[in-house]
């Protein structure tokens, strides 16, 4: 095998298993706060690459999109959780997961109503075009571009939850909500804030990753059960397991998707079926 | 004969009288999905958001035995079970290492793996086109091509199935899949195997989804891809906890709900699913004691009313 195609490959698994562990990551911080699987998680996803489509046509600013379109998914998030999921604290875990259930729908179908059926395709800000020779291979300047915001991304995400009050506290509920109200927090406000933080987190990987696969109304769902794989495999609110998790299933698909490219996404799934048949804890095991 | 089993007869009766035979048909074969899955919900508490993975898998196993076999109907169905109750013996062995969020996750993720290959090997499947095609042939003389005969020949699969059901829910194993969702720890401590009853719980459960996903293909003589997508396996939990979990019974209210919700918001409008999902919010936000809390506030406001209207005479 052509080892200049090979290393690309593996840089692609790479920047793939960066977004799958930082979808992973919003999705370990939702579920382990609230004890629900956010099953609108990858419509968070696909709605942050269809914001920063717009932002973009409309105000003609890559940087600036970026900015602000994960916002957008965020605040989206702190109103889910503020309208839907907080009224059903007392019906139970069944009804809110049907609730963001739900929502995914609506989220999907919204997309087919605004944007279309049909793909699209978004270009990489000027800055980012072309590749950049790395002596093996040429490689697109944007993906490494995605590697590096992503690693910062996993980085803030883990100094604000390891290094900070509020990330302590978050951590805390995790492990025990009952206690944490008891220590006289705001439990609620934790709630809201944990859903805004994790739907950042799925609104900016899908601003990143537009450019690199476009945009489709499915694409959320796709990546819905990728992030589920990442939290099965890394353990829930465990940053590191989500990492190692992301990055092992992206690098099996990229490599995968040279020799059989049918069989790419199903191998992710396949992957996790074989850890677990090896180790049901998961990489690092499970609280 | 119970109150319930005479309701049901009538219903079995009444239904192609007021709708049209392939809606009536498919509130059944929904039925029979929801039966399956609430053994694992409702008696287990084993919350399964992939059991379209067994209903698709015996669809397209069936579908593709009936396109190109020419086999008999009986035997296509009970290769269905078959398929159904195997594909949930193999997820259900990965899922029941894991229990909470962690075993949901487990049965979606599970779910997608199928579904993608599904949709990859379109050799057999025909991929994002569905498998078209398939022929319903005649059983000991019954032409099941007639839409009626073909209502009638699954109205009998659903009697049987719940009757099947009722035994299993009333057998000591169903008491045993009880104690687990009361307290599994304890169950365990009596010196049951938990892992071992919630696996068998899967593949009976799994069973149930292959006849209905058999009964599915015959239907509509198509197995879309949908039919072993994450979708399926989300709505077949909402009619379910419509219908109300806690009953044998609330599956089949719930199937009556869910067919009749999908096919009303479908004539609307091409985005359906939109519909269906703002149904889902509504329902959970405002209805979720299931139909009987809705119909007690109904009952409420309205003898409110009448007692203001009295009132103000």
């Amino acid at each position: 095998m052509n080892p200049s195609l090979l290393f690309s490959q593996i840089l692609n698994g790479i920047v793939t298993g960066m977004l799958y562990a930082l979808m992973g990551i919003g999705l370990s911080i939702i579920t382990g706060i609230l004890n629900i699987p956010n099953f609108a998680h990858g419509a968070l996803f696909a709605l942050g690459a269809y914001l920063i489509y717009t932002v973009i046509q409309a105000l003609g600013n890559f940087w600036l999109a970026l900015a602000v379109a994960p916002l957008g998914v965020a605040l989206l998030g702190l109103l889910i959780e503020y309208a839907g999921i907080r009224p059903l604290y007392r019906a139970g875990h069944d009804y809110q997961l049907l609730l963001t259930f739900g929502l995914s729908l609506i989220i999907t179908e919204g997309i087919i109503v605004v944007w279309g059926p049909i793909g699209m395709s978004q270009l990489p800000p000027a800055l980012l075009r072309g590749g950049v020779d790395l002596g093996i291979t040429i490689y697109p300047k944007y993906r490494l571009f995605v590697m590096a915001m992503a690693g910062l991304l996993v980085l803030g995400a883990w100094l604000f939850l390891e290094k900070t009050r509020y990330g302590a506290i978050m951590r805390a509920g995790i492990e025990d909500k009952e206690m944490v109200s008891l220590l006289g927090i705001d439990i609620h406000r934790l709630f809201t804030a944990a859903f805004g933080l994790g739907a950042y987190l799925a609104g900016i990987s899908g601003a990143l990753t537009a450019p690199i696969r476009g945009l489709n109304p499915l694409m959320g769902v796709d990546m819905l059960g990728i992030a589920f794989v990442v939290v099965a495999l890394g353990g829930l609110g465990n940053l590191p397991g989500a990492i190692v998790a992301g990055l092992m299933i992206g690098v099996a698909q990229s490599l995968v998707a040279l020799v059989w490219p049918e069989a790419s996404v199903a191998v992710i799934f396949a992957v996790m079926a074989a850890v677990l048949l090896v180790r049901p804890q998961g990489l690092f095991g499970i609280r | 004969m119970s109150r319930a089993w005479i309701a049901i007869l009538a219903a079995v009766v009444l239904l192609p009288m007021l709708v049209r035979h392939a809606i009536a048909t498919e509130i059944w074969i929904f039925a029979i999905f929801g039966l399956g899955l609430n053994l694992l919900l409702g008696y287990t508490g084993l919350l399964s958001f992939g059991q379209a993975t067994f209903f698709g898998s015996a669809a397209y196993v069936g579908g593709y035995l009936l396109k190109h076999g020419g086999v008999n109907v009986l035997l296509v169905l009970a290769l269905g079970i078959v398929v159904g109750a195997v594909s949930a013996a193999a997820v259900g062995y990965l899922c029941v290492q894991r229990s909470g969020l962690y075993f949901i996750m487990l049965t979606f993720a599970l779910n997608q793996m199928f579904y993608f290959t599904a949709y990859q090997w379109t050799s057999v499947t025909g991929g994002e086109d569905g498998m078209p095609g398939i022929p319903r042939p005649a059983f000991l003389g019954l032409r099941l091509s007639e839409p009626l005969a073909y209502y009638v020949f699954v109205a009998a699969c659903f009697v049987i199935a719940l009757g099947i059901m009722k035994r299993v829910v009333e057998s000591p194993l169903g008491k045993i899949l009880q104690a687990i969702r009361e307290n599994e720890v304890r169950a365990q401590a009596i010196g049951y195997d938990a892992r071992r009853f919630k696996l068998l719980a899967f593949v009976i459960g799994g069973a149930f989804s292959g006849l209905a996903g058999v009964l599915y293909a015959m239907l509509f003589g198509i197995v879309p891809l949908e039919a072993i997508g994450f979708v399926f396996s989300g709505n077949v939990v909402f009619g379910t906890l419509i219908g109300g979990s806690g009953s044998l019974y609330g599956p089949v209210i719930g199937a009556f709900v869910f067919i009749w919700l999908s096919e009303s918001v479908s004539v609307i409008w091409q985005r359906w699913p939109l519909l269906l999902g703002v149904a889902f919010v509504i329902v959970v936000l405002f209805f979720r004691g299931g139909l009987v809390e809705a119909w007690d506030r109904l009952a409420t406001w309205w003898s409110v009313r009448r007692l203001r209207g009295v009132a103000e005479t």
